[in-house]
C-alpha cells in the first residue's frame, strides 16, 4: 500500500521532470511527446473503467474524445466571429470550456450508452462503432467548422495566470490534469460503484440473481469514460490548437483500445504506460518507416499473448 | 393457507421443444419442496423462470401473494427470493468475503456511491464475516474465491444467496460435482437452514433428497406428474416408472 503511493509520487516527480530533460538534451520535442502522452492515458484511464473493469468493450471511446475536442473547436471559432445560431456567443476561458467539453461528451455518451447497453458481446462492440462512426460523418459533413479539412483556431484557451504560448505551462497543465483524474478513478474503482462494475465483469450473471439492476450502473460508468475522454479532447485540442474527424475516426477508437489492453487493462497505471508506450514507439518507430505498423503489430500481438496483463503484467 | 411460491400454468417453449408444460407449483413458507426429475426434465428451466431469468410464454407466478410474473429480477430478489446455480457461479477475482459483502452492499441499497472505500466499510464486511462463519468458512474468508476448493466454492454460493436475506431459497444442485463427504457436509448445512428459510431444491442426490425434503414435486418431459411427501413418491407407481426405476 505505502510502496504504491511512494512508486506513484516518483512517477510523477519524474513527470516533472520532462521539460528540464528536454530543455539539456535541446529537445523541445519531447514536451509535446510528454503532452501527448498525459492527454491519451486520461482518455485511456477513462476507457479502462469500461473496458479493464466493466468487462465493456467499447469501440466507439474516440466519438467522446472528439466532441471534446470540437465543443473547445467550436467555441473558439465562435468567439472569434460571429454567434452560434445568432445567440450563442462563443467560449475562450478554460474553466467555461473544459467542463462544457466534459458535460457535451457526458450526455452523448449517457445518450449512445443508454441505447447499446441494451446489447452486449460483439453487438456491443458493433454498435459503440456504428455510433461514432456516426459522429465522424456528422463533422465531415459540417461544412461550417471545416468538414473534412478541420477547424484550426489561433489560442489556447485562457487560464489565469498561464501564458497561452508557454507550452511547458501546458506540459503541466495536463500532467496536472491526468494526476487528478487518475485520483478520482482510484477513489472510484475502489467505492462500492466500482465493487459493483467489477463484479459485473467477473460474472454479470450472479450479479443479477443476487439483485443487482446492473444497467444503470454500466450506463453510469460509460458516462463517466465518457465526459473523461471529452477532458483528453478538449485538451488535445488546445495542444494542436486544432480538431479535425480525425479524432472522431474508428482508428483513434482503436488506438485508444489498445492502449488500455498494451498497458494492463484492470490497473489505472497500465494505461498511462500503454499511452506511453505507444506514442513513443509511434514516434520512434516514424523514424525508420513509415510503415511503423508493420512493426507495431508484431508487438501487440506479442504483449496480449505474453503477457495477460499488458506491459505492467510483465513486472509482476 | 396460501402458499409463498404459487405457479400455475406456467409454459417455457424453446424453438420446437417444450421445456416447460402446463406446471403448477405451491412450495408453502417453511418447507423445504423438491424439485426432482431426469436430466432434461427441465428443471433448470423451471428455476430460471421463477427466478425472472427467463421469460414464461404463459402462466402466472405469485410470491407471497404478488404477481411477479413479469417483474425484473433485481424486484424479485428485493421480495425476498433468489436462485443459486447449476454450475458453480462465484466472482473468481474477489475473496470469499469480498463476494459475499458485495450481496450485503446490494442488499442494503443502491450502490452510487463513488468514495468511500468499500473493503474498509466495516458495515459491509462485519455481516459478511458472519455469514462465512455461519457457513463454514471464516478461515478462507481472504482467499480468492477462483482458489477455494469446489465444495468451498459451493458453500460460498450457499452465503451469497443467503446474503441477500431471501425468504425463498431456489438452489439448483447446490451438490453438483461433490464428493460423498462434500454432499454429506452440504446436507447438514441445508437441514439447519431449514429453520431459516423457504428453500425449492433441485437436486440428483436422492440420499439427500429423500433425507431433506418435506415434500417432492416429479419432473418428467416440462410436466409435474406428482406431487406429495417423500413416503407418498416414493410408492407412486407412474414415478417408479418414470423416473426412480431407473436408478433401482
Ligand atoms: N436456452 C435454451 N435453449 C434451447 N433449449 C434449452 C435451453 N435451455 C434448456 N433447453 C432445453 O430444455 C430442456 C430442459 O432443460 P433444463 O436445463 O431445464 O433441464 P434440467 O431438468 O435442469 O436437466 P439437468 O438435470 O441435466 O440439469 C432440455 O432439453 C434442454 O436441452
Ligand atoms: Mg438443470
Amino acid at each position: 500500500m505505502v510502496r504504491r503511493y511512494l512508486a506513484a509520487l516518483v512517477a510523477i516527480a519524474l513527470a516533472c521532470l520532462v521539460p528540464a530533460v528536454a530543455a539539456a538534451l535541446g529537445k523541445p520535442d519531447l514536451i509535446t511527446l510528454g503532452t501527448q502522452i498525459a492527454i491519451y492515458a486520461i482518455a485511456a484511464a477513462g476507457l479502462d473503467l469500461l473496458i479493464g473493469y466493466t468487462g465493456l468493450s467499447s469501440f466507439g471511446h474516440a466519438a467522446f474524445f472528439g466532441l471534446g475536442g470540437y465543443t473547445v473547436g467550436i467555441m473558439a471559432f465562435h468567439a472569434a466571429g460571429e454567434k452560434m445560431f445568432g445567440v450563442i456567443p462563443g467560449l475562450t476561458e478554460a474553466w467555461l470550456v473544459w467542463p462544457l467539453a466534459i458535460a457535451v461528451s457526458a450526455l452523448a455518451a449517457l445518450a449512445i450508452g443508454a441505447l447499446s447497453l441494451r446489447t452486449t458481446g460483439v453487438s456491443f462492440i458493433m454498435i459503440t462503432l456504428a455510433f461514432a462512426e456516426m459522429f465522424f460523418f456528422l463533422f465531415v459533413s459540417l461544412k461550417t467548422y471545416g468538414g473534412d479539412d478541420g477547424l484550426g483556431f489561433r489560442r489556447r484557451n485562457g487560464i489565469p495566470g498561464i501564458s497561452p504560448r508557454d507550452d511547458v505551462a501546458f506540459y503541466y497543465v495536463c500532467l496536472t490534469a491526468l494526476v487528478l483524474v487518475l485520483a478520482l478513478l482510484h477513489r472510484v474503482v475502489h467505492s462500492r460503484f466500482g465493487r459493483v462494475l467489477q463484479g459485473m465483469r467477473q460474472n454479470p450473471r450472479r450479479m443479477e440473481a443476487i439483485g443487482l439492476a446492473t444497467y444503470r450502473y454500466k450506463l453510469t460508468a460509460f458516462t463517466i469514460a465518457g465526459g473523461v475522454a471529452g477532458l483528453a479532447g478538449a485538451l488535445h485540442a488546445n495542444l494542436l490548437r486544432f480538431v479535425s474527424p480525425d479524432m472522431l475516426h474508428w482508428t483513434m477508437s482503436g488506438d485508444f483500445m489498445i492502449m488500455v489492453v498494451l498497458g494492463g487493462a484492470g490497473t489505472l497505471i497500465g494505461p498511462v504506460i500503454g499511452a506511453a508506450a505507444m506514442v513513443l514507439l509511434q514516434s520512434w518507430l516514424a523514424q525508420w518507416t513509415e510503415h511503423w505498423m508493420i512493426v507495431m503489430g508484431p508487438i501487440l500481438v506479442f504483449v496480449v499473448l505474453f503477457a495477460r496483463r499488458g506491459i505492467l503484467g510483465l513486472f509482476r | 393457507m396460501s402458499a409463498l411460491l404459487e405457479v400455475r400454468g406456467l409454459m417455457k417453449r424453446f424453438g420446437g421443444l417444450i421445456a416447460t408444460n402446463n406446471l403448477d407449483l405451491d412450495v408453502t413458507e417453511g418447507e423445504l419442496h423438491a424439485l426432482i426429475g431426469p436430466n432434461g426434465a427441465g428443471k433448470s428451466t423451471a428455476i430460471g423462470l421463477i427466478s425472472g431469468e427467463l421469460k414464461p410464454d404463459a402462466g402466472t407466478i405469485r410470491l407471497a401473494g404478488a404477481d411477479i410474473t413479469g417483474a425484473p429480477i433485481a424486484a424479485r430478489v428485493r421480495l425476498g427470493m433468489t436462485r443459486s446455480f447449476q454450475v458453480t457461479s462465484i466472482l473468481p477475482e474477489f475473496t470469499a468475503l469480498e463476494n459475499v459483502a458485495l450481496v450485503e452492499q446490494i442488499r442494503a441499497g443502491h450502490s452510487f456511491r463513488f468514495w468511500r472505500e468499500a473493503a474498509r466499510d466495516r458495515s459491509l464486511t462485519d455481516p459478511a464475516l458472519d455469514m462465512l462463519a455461519r457457513m463454514g468458512l471464516a478461515a478462507r474468508a481472504e482467499v480468492a474465491a477462483r482458489d477455494l476448493a469446489h465444495g468451498e466454492q459451493r458453500q460460498l454460493e450457499l452465503a451469497m444467496a443467503l446474503m441477500t436475506g431471501a425468504k425463498l431459497l431456489l438452489l439448483d444442485e447446490p451438490m453438483a460435482g461433490l464428493g460423498a463427504t462434500e454432499s454429506q457436509a452440504m446436507t447438514t448445512i441445508l437441514a439447519g437452514l431449514k429453520r431459516h428459510a423457504t428453500i425449492l431444491l433441485v437436486e440428483h442426490d436422492m440420499d439427500a433428497v429423500f433425507a431433506l425434503a418435506d415434500r417432492i414435486t416429479v419432473l418428467v418431459y416440462g410436466q409435474a406428474i406428482a406431487s406429495g411427501p417423500p413416503d407418498a413418491i416414493r410408492a407412486d407407481p407412474a414415478v417408479r416408472a418414470a423416473y426412480l426405476g431407473e436408478e433401482a
